[in-house]
């Protein structure tokens, strides 16, 4: 199959927000303001953080923030100049969105946190808690990830061993769409 | 809700590199729009991230509640449109309100033998 065809690609796949689970964004956005927008979301790796991160840019918008996004990954585990000089001019009405604060050395979290006390917010992902405190905790879960391919395949037969895909991929639904897209890679055009 | 099309003369889905490109765009616009913007890009589809480049844009001022307008623009060598079972690149007409962001597209395969170049498939997976 063509990569533009297959269903699983990265963004139709993008297209799918968070869905709250046991919560709705009034409680959310009310929790963070009780935090002074000092908060982590923390989950394991394709749990959904990302995406709920992105998803709360338009709610900071509307109650007059400006966010700024920075994301680092176990290939850039710090920020860079040009990203340290994004930071200076933010202010009380600026709320950095930081992705994969875990990845930061112990020195280089704490010089980011004594720097956000100027700033409006800072709202980080990550995999373990005790950065800020918890916003939420997200996880996976095989009925996610169930309604995720069904909406993917948009009314074709969903595969039966979608749990088993999960597992394998130790609940990372990042990794489990990644081994459906090279399956429907895989297959013959009809 | 607007009501945007976007026409290529001919009625052509691909064209060469280095050629002209013209068409009309119309509109139909219940709310007060300051322009529209019609853009030439291509973007990559896939099991990796998306990339996307904007190559061109023809900017339409003052425009009428209802009206259509003739475009023409110059297509650029490359990249060609391709597939492969990883990634697949396609360009794409993109007519956009604003500031209200409502768009519409079309898909345009860009390519010398008006078919998008198909990556050879080492054989399936059993």
């Amino acid at each position: 199959m063509k990569a533009r065809d297959n269903p699983f690609a990265v963004d139709r796949v993008l297209q799918w927000r968070y869905r709250p689970q046991g919560w709705d964004w009034p409680w959310l956005l009310q929790r963070l303001d009780q935090l002074r927008y000092r908060a982590a979301i923390v989950g394991p790796e394709g749990s959904g953080k990302t995406t709920l991160l992105e998803d709360l840019q338009p709610h900071l918008h509307a109650l007059g923030y400006q966010s700024r996004w920075l994301q680092l990954t176990s290939q850039q585990r710090h920020l860079d100049t040009a990203q340290r000089a994004m930071l200076s001019p933010l202010g009380a009405r600026d709320v950095l969105l930081l992705d994969g604060a875990e990845q930061m050395g112990r020195w280089r979290w704490w010089w980011l946190r004594d720097r956000s006390r100027r700033w409006g917010g800072l709202i980080v992902t990550s995999h373990r808690p005790g950065l800020l405190p918890t916003l939420v905790q997200t996880a996976s879960s095989a009925e996610v990830f169930r309604q995720m391919v069904q909406h993917l395949l948009d009314g074709a037969e969903v595969p039966s061993d979608l749990e088993h895909v999960l597992r394998e991929e130790g609940g990372n639904l990042r990794g489990a769409l990644r081994r459906l897209y090279l399956r429907w890679a895989h297959r013959q055009e009809v | 809700m607007s009501q945007l099309t976007i026409a290529i003369d001919g009625g052509a889905t691909a064209a060469a590199p280095n050629t002209d490109l013209g068409g009309t765009v119309n509109w139909v616009l219940p709310k007060p729009t300051d322009a529209l913007e019609l853009r030439l890009l291509w973007r990559t589809r896939g099991i990796g991230t998306t990339d996307m480049q904007v190559v061109d844009r023809v900017r339409f001022e003052n425009p009428k509640p209802m009206e259509h307008r003739a475009f023409r623009l110059r297509l650029p060598p490359g990249p060609y449109s391709f597939s492969g079972r990883l990634v697949s690149l396609g360009w794409m007409l993109e007519l956009v309100a604003l500031p209200q962001q409502e768009s519409v597209s079309m898909d345009l395969v860009l390519s010398p033998t008006g078919q998008e170049i198909v990556l050879p498939q080492e054989p399936a997976a059993p």
